[in-house]
């Protein structure tokens, strides 16, 4: 914990306490900046409708506090690891998707996917030696293109 | 009318929300009131602080109908939210 986060985490707790939930917040500290987990079971209200409750709040701590953080750290809000599930799912998908195209020759497609969502396919496929990514598509909703490497 | 003295978690969320979003978090107001079974939120927010609470696109606003939601999920409501940026007197 460190002065940049105190301010975030002052906010989850008014917000969960504003919403009338009780959970405990994790905060845990990594390099791509802090992640912060609603652990406790009433989170579970936030990771209903596909998560999107939680995608908004993560939209309003990164307006609100994004700039806060040094250079390209970023804040991550989770409830009940719903959204590392998400990812853990996500990067396990390009994986597959880059031996298939590796196997096939033929490209395979992933998405629309956000930025964030993006950028994880990349990160998982940089992984695979032979195979690449590319985006294509315009502004939010773009996909990602899984190719072997030629 | 709700009555003033016990805020819904609904009013509550919105309210937090709108503080961390604005520069004057003194000036936001959230106002709630009750329309033929849905729920109708007002947030009032301080002048020339109407962009961040909604956002490029509408992004902000999107997201902070969707936590309303969730909110009113949890009470049993449907809810409406307007952005209005003139401060509620009274």
């Amino acid at each position: 914990m460190n002065d940049s986060t105190q301010p975030i985490v002052d906010f989850l707790a008014r917000f969960v306490e504003a919403l009338g939930i009780r959970t405990p917040v994790d905060v845990e500290d990594t390099p791509d900046g802090p992640r912060f987990d609603l652990s406790g079971e009433e989170a579970e209200i936030l990771a209903r409708h596909r998560g999107e409750p939680l995608k908004a709040l993560q939209h309003v701590v990164d307006m609100a506090y994004g700039r806060s953080l040094d250079g390209d750290r970023r804040v991550f809000v989770d409830a009940l690891g719903y959204r590392k599930g998400k990812d853990i799912e996500l990067r396990q998908m390009a994986k597959f998707l880059a031996e298939k195209a590796k196997e096939t020759g033929a490209d395979q497609q992933l998405g629309p996917l956000n930025p964030y969502e993006r950028r994880l396919v990349h990160m998982a496929v940089a992984e695979v030696p032979g195979a690449t990514t590319e985006s294509v598509g315009d502004a939010f909703s773009k996909i990602v293109l899984i190719s072997s490497r030629k | 009318m709700s009555a003033q003295d016990q805020k819904s978690a609904v009013r509550a969320v919105v309210e937090v929300l709108a503080r961390a979003l604005t520069d004057r978090p003194g000036e936001v107001q959230v106002r709630e009131s009750q329309h033929k079974g849905t729920t109708l939120i007002e947030l009032f927010v301080g002048p020339g602080e109407l962009g961040r609470v909604i956002g490029k696109q509408g992004r902000t606003a999107a997201a902070l109908r969707t936590l309303a939601a969730s909110a009113g999920e949890k009470e049993g409501k449907t809810v409406t939210l307007e952005i209005r940026d003139s401060p509620y007197k009274g």
